[in-house]
């Protein structure tokens, strides 16, 4: 099963260096799609097919935690897994993400990093063989 | 300047760089450069517990291999300079992000506004105004220069890892 993913993050390097590891930790990769801020991520979602969004939190015209509230309110897209990859510290917000069944990466990050916890979100099987 | 905090300010500079551009930084030895042309300058205001601002100021050539190493290319030299500001904005957003719960305490939730390449470059960064902490860092081939600007007292309970 090839996976959709869609990269939401206002610097175009991270979401460079977030689809660049996600090439390399083996996932079986459909399309990617990428958006700079929250309201570019819903109208992406709301026009593709995504089975993975991983999201920034600090982003300008609306946050990651704002987009990530507005996925759970539609019945479309809440079940759509997320992965945050942020600076974010404070260990409540962090907590309140996590409530809502979101997996959180600190930057900077390690590839093995987003490898396992894809893996972890998605399962081996979306993973190529040699990767397990 | 708080020596507590520049220190803390050193330890995260210090290892952002490496983590998340492969590059190494050791202390400055001698005091930072007066002219800062050659310097490129990222700012990035923050709110919460504490406000405050950060400044960030990079060698070129430096800068030129941090987006290189970021990005994974062969010939860092040929990324054009908003690749090159991109990734002095995300170096510079890293570092705060991982500075404030430091000095704020892991529980506050800090706003961190957008970082921006200040109006005149390096030549701006005179209007940074007084800092609270710096980090002058020796990286590869040129310097890194980070001052911390805080709008009021760092909590006490907040310092340290």
């Amino acid at each position: 099963m090839a996976v959709n993913v869609l990269i939401v993050d206002d610097s175009a390097v991270m979401r460079a260096m977030i689809q660049k590891t996600m090439k390399l930790s083996g996932l079986q990769l459909g399309e990617i799609h990428q958006a700079a801020n929250g309201r570019e991520g819903l109208e992406t979602l709301e026009r593709q097919w995504i089975d993975l969004v991983i999201a920034d939190i600090n982003m300008p015209v609306m946050t990651g935690e704002e987009m990530i509230e507005h996925m759970q309110a539609n019945p479309n897209l809440k079940t759509i897994a997320t992965i945050v990859i942020s600076t974010e510290g404070s260990q409540t917000r962090i907590d309140r993400l996590q409530g809502k069944g979101v997996r959180f990466i600190h930057k900077p990050f390690s590839p093995e990093m987003i490898r396992d916890t894809v893996k972890d979100v998605l399962g081996c099987e979306v993973f190529h063989e040699r990767s397990h | 300047m708080n020596a507590v905090t520049s220190g803390i300010l050193s330890d995260v500079v210090v290892d952002t760089l490496e983590k998340l551009a492969f590059l190494f930084a050791v202390p400055l030895e001698g005091p930072a450069p007066e002219d800062t042309r050659e310097l490129a300058t990222v700012r990035v205001w923050f709110s919460g517990p504490i406000c405050g601002g950060m400044q960030l100021s990079l060698s070129r050539p430096v800068l030129a291999e941090l987006a290189g190493n970021m990005l994974g290319a062969d010939d860092a030299s040929a990324l054009s300079a908003d690749e090159q500001h991109d990734a002095l904005r995300e170096l510079v957003n890293v570092i705060c992000g991982n500075l404030l719960p430091l000095i704020g305490g892991n529980t506050a939730e800090f706003h961190i506004q957008t970082p921006f390449i200040p109006a005149g470059g390096a030549s701006g960064a005179g209007e940074f105004g007084p800092t609270n902490a710096a980090s002058n860092l020796s990286v590869e081939s040129g310097i890194c220069l980070v001052a911390l600007q805080l709008d009021g007292p760092v909590p006490a309970e907040g310092v340290g890892p």
